[in-house]
């Protein structure tokens, strides 16, 4: 066996004196339960990329393909019926849902299924805000965009299409959403166990989704997020819609009827 | 009245006297040019083109140049801050952010879009060192020594404390999320920074890279960006973003001592030789605010180019 001398271990304690780096890095493997032609497999993709890029300078490794009884996260791209049973299936891990809108899911209130998409319910209440500043305007609702620029969005659309000569759409950036939220979870966190990183993405997330606005998710599950009104000419608006509610009263798009009592 | 009429005139008169022929250079990043402010009259006195997108600027230590990050050409521009003439060019390596002046004149740039730290010698234009850092670099800042930098990394929020001239990351502290400024105190032991979408500013004992205070910034629309300690280092200002505000803190405690109205969408701060005035470029209003530290009061607006984001001074 190798052992350090004296000296050198000295001067190793001295080097790493500051560095807040583990030593032993730690393992996060991560579940992607899913198509993986699909775009969310893509963006779920940049985030690994990203969290991983991270992990070098905090100490840990993330991989994407573990096998869902192996993970300690559980990223699903499915349709409602199978995202639940899937949840249930595995109900002290956190299982992030970046594919399905349906309403039911967060009136559901599974409670290690959390919804980085959001719901149908969130983008009719953003179309309702926009009708309500220009009426008779005919937009959709978005997670995302392309075209997105601000908060560094731009910077997110460029790494994204580089990778993958396609453009982001809601569901990628929903799949990089959930790996960054799990990443950077885990740093703050310093943990890895599955049931603590529920709690803190229940209780404690504030995440930067280039969005402009730290992010949370509700009692339901659901992740609050500003979305983007978009017509055939491009982005032209943001809810929450300013002059109609507090553009930062992220809970006045899509509230849903759960109310848990889990705290 | 009369009282504050005199009182008046002695604070423009000794304001006057005591400026000499300073100048303030401010980047217009929509511009593409720079604005030069004679700090005496409050005036600008020159405009100068030089090139796409500008945005971190900042004087070499003996202050016979100025350097400006033009991001969208890759490149760091050089003026004389006496002819306001661009000397020259060099590239910076990929969208050159903003950067700090190291004691012996190299340039510690943000490059944004890769990911690194880059560091060069602006007299011959020569890369020196790149040092990997995380996504989104920012802020750069220098220890008045000259043996630390810190980068801010926005995307993986992280302050990357690294140590010159060895050119290695001694400490990555995590922050809240979207860290884009940092300063180090002038002997350099502690360093502050902020965070925009937490809107925070943290304090961190550079010995040990260990957060030792934090304080949230009242109002949560503040996307807080520059912050600078005062000259005696008791107070810490903090340009507020959107709050549309400067704040200032105790630097011990973090509490918010004042808070002065300014444009919109503060982001720049530079802070004279004497301590007494504070700049502040007001992006989304076009002008820089100027500050009496000891009033904590704007003495004059100047309208400047379009987009105002960095300050640097010329004393």
């Amino acid at each position: 066996m190798l052992r350090p001398r004296p000296l050198a271990g000295a001067l190793l304690a001295a080097l790493f004196a500051t560095a807040s780096v583990a030593q032993t890095p730690l393992e996060v493997p991560l579940a992607f339960v899913g198509d993986t032609a699909m775009s969310a497999h893509a963006g779920a993709s940049q985030g690994l990329d990203e969290a991983r890029m991270q992990g070098e300078f905090l100490g840990q490794q993330y991989r994407l393909d573990a096998a869902p009884a192996d993970a300690v996260a559980i990223i699903a791209a499915l349709p409602a019926p199978a995202l639940l049973a899937l949840a249930r299936q595995h109900p002290d891990k956190p299982v992030l849902n970046i594919a399905a809108s349906d309403d039911a899911l967060r009136d559901d209130c599974t409670a290690n299924l959390l919804h980085v998409l959001p719901s149908a319910r969130m983008a009719r209440d953003a179309i309702a805000q926009w009708r309500h500043h220009k009426p008779g305007a005919t937009v959709e609702a978005h997670a995302w965009h392309p075209a997105f620029e601000k908060y560094a969005a731009t910077q997110l659309n460029k790494r994204y299409t580089a990778r993958f000569s396609q453009p982001m759409d809601d569901q990628a950036w929903a799949g990089w959403a959930a790996v960054k939220m799990l990443s950077d979870t885990v740093a703050r966190e310093q943990t890895a166990a599955p049931a603590a990183l529920l709690e803190a993405l229940r209780q404690r997330l504030a995440f930067d989704g280039q969005k402009g606005i730290d992010m949370s998710f509700r009692d339901d599950g659901q992740l609050r997020q500003p979305l983007l009104l978009v017509d055939a000419t491009g982005i032209v608006g943001e809810a929450p819609v300013r002059g109609v509610v507090d553009i930062e009263d992220l809970d006045s798009l899509g509230p849903s009827s759960c109310h848990t009592t889990a705290k | 009245m009369r009282r504050t009429l005199l009182a008046s005139f002695i604070l423009i008169a000794s304001a006057q006297a005591q400026a000499g022929d300073s100048r303030v250079f401010v980047t217009n990043e929509s511009g593409d040019d720079v604005s030069v402010i004679d700090a005496t009259t409050a005036k600008v006195i020159g405009t100068i083109p030089v090139g796409k997108r500008p945005r971190g600027i900042g004087s070499s230590p003996d202050g016979s140049e100025i350097y400006v990050a033009v991001s969208g050409e890759n490149a760091i521009a050089v003026i004389d801050p006496v002819t306001l003439k661009v000397l020259r060019k060099f590239d910076s390596g990929p969208d050159p952010e903003t950067f700090a002046v190291h004691p012996n004149g190299n340039l510690y740039i943000s490059n944004e879009e890769h990911a690194k730290a880059s560091v060069f010698n602006p007299k011959t234009g020569e890369l020196v060192a790149e040092i990997k850092v995380g996504l989104e670099p920012e802020g750069v800042a220098i220890s008045p020594d000259g043996t630390r930098a810190i980068v801010t990394s926005e995307s993986t929020n992280m302050l990357h404390l690294i140590a010159i001239p060895e050119h290695k990351i001694v400490a990555n502290i995590l922050v809240g999320a979207r860290p884009r400024a940092a300063a180090f105190s002038a002997d350099g032991k502690t360093a502050y920074a902020t965070s925009e979408i937490s809107g925070e500013v943290k304090k961190v004992d550079v010995a040990s890279g260990k957060i030792i205070g934090k304080m949230p910034l009242a109002d949560d629309k503040a996307k807080p960006k520059d912050i600078l300690p005062s000259r005696d280092g008791t107070q810490l200002y903090v340009a507020g973003g959107r709050a549309n505000r400067v704040f200032v803190l105790d630097e011990k405690s973090l509490e918010i001592l004042h808070e002065i109205p300014v444009g919109n969408r503060v982001w720049g701060l530079a802070l004279s030789k004497d301590g007494t005035r504070l700049y502040s470029s007001d992006g989304a209003s076009n002008q820089v605010s100027v500050i009496d530290t000891a009033a904590h009061k704007v003495v004059a607006t100047v309208p400047v180019g379009e987009m105002p984001w960095g300050i640097a001074l010329h004393e």
